[in-house]
């Protein structure tokens, strides 16, 4: 997979997800600390953001795009020189599915000669085809 | 509101009182919070089940480490929203070893006079392996954007 060569404008595996309430409390679980926050508290939702529903950590929706970049370049390539740069337009929650797609942007020789840096546009959108997250994912391949 | 979960976070001995966050005086550069935590196959298990991804290798994006070292220091009673997150991968860690986190205020700004506070955690294994960067660009407004985001009754 990463010896390919990957031209511009190639796509990414979708990443389709489904959010519930429970998803999202099992994700704030992960944590070391045990914090009630506007994510797994509808108080504190309310109280902070006032809205009616917790929120999902646009953390979860950097991890769906980890995944898709994963599954594009090979973990070999990802987990060693991938990044992923997202920024939060419209609020996730429970009920929600947010799909992750992407394309390849760009290609250009990586720092020190090392390999090539292929950039991703990132685009996650919910059910309605609104866009929750934009930006872009990037990997050094061979 | 904030404590640690029993038999995971190792952080220093002694619990500092926290602070109040007070985003006038936050400083760019300040240092957070530095902790030590195990992680353990449980939580790499829980990781992978709530995002439902049986190869997901990055739990410590669960652990939010910036978040948790903004935490071990400031009490933060007005919150905020995530506006962005930046993460560098360079090794994934591996469960059943100790992670280090380093956090600190990488920035602050208004734009369209809201206040931003961008946190800044690197962590490393017991072994010295660089394991992630992330950043997370917090809007410290979240009723600004809630009740946008709130449907009209």
């Amino acid at each position: 997979m990463a010896t390919r060569k990957i031209e511009v404008s190639a796509k990414i595996p979708t990443v389709t997800k489904h959010i519930t309430q429970e998803s999202i409390n099992q994700f704030e679980a992960c944590g070391i600390l045990d914090r009630q926050n506007i994510h797994n508290s509808p108080e504190l939702a309310k109280q902070r953001l006032g809205t009616t529903f917790p929120i999902a950590s646009g953390r979860m929706s950097v991890v769906y795009a980890t995944e898709a970049l994963r599954k594009f370049f090979g973990p070999q390539v990802f987990n060693h020189t991938g990044t992923v740069n997202l920024k939060f337009l419209r609020p996730v929650k429970s009920g929600d599915t947010v799909t992750v797609t992407g394309e390849v942007s760009a290609r250009q020789p990586a720092e020190k000669g090392k390999g090539t840096m292929v950039t991703v546009s990132l685009l996650c959108q919910n059910q309605n085809g609104d866009q929750t997250a934009v930006g872009v994912g990037t990997a050094v391949v061979p | 509101m904030t404590r640690p979960r029993s038999n995971q976070a190792t952080t220093p001995a002694a619990k500092p009182k926290l602070k109040i966050f007070n985003y006038d005086t936050a400083k760019i550069g300040e240092e957070l919070g530095s902790y030590e935590y195990l992680l353990t196959q449980e939580m790499v298990n829980t990781f992978r089940a709530a995002v439902s991804d049986p190869e997901a290798a990055f739990p410590t994006l669960g652990v939010k480490h910036d978040a948790t070292s903004l935490a071990m220091v400031y009490e933060d009673n007005v919150g905020g929203v995530n506006a962005g997150n930046e993460v560098e991968f360079f090794n994934a860690p591996i469960a059943g070893k100790k992670i280090r986190v380093t956090g600190r205020i990488h920035d602050k700004y208004l734009r369209r006079d809201k206040p931003y506070l961008v946190i800044e955690a690197t962590a490393t294994d017991e072994d010295g392996r660089l394991l992630e960067k992330l950043r997370t660009y917090q809007m410290k407004k979240p009723d600004e954007v809630g009740k946008k985001w709130q449907p009209a009754k």
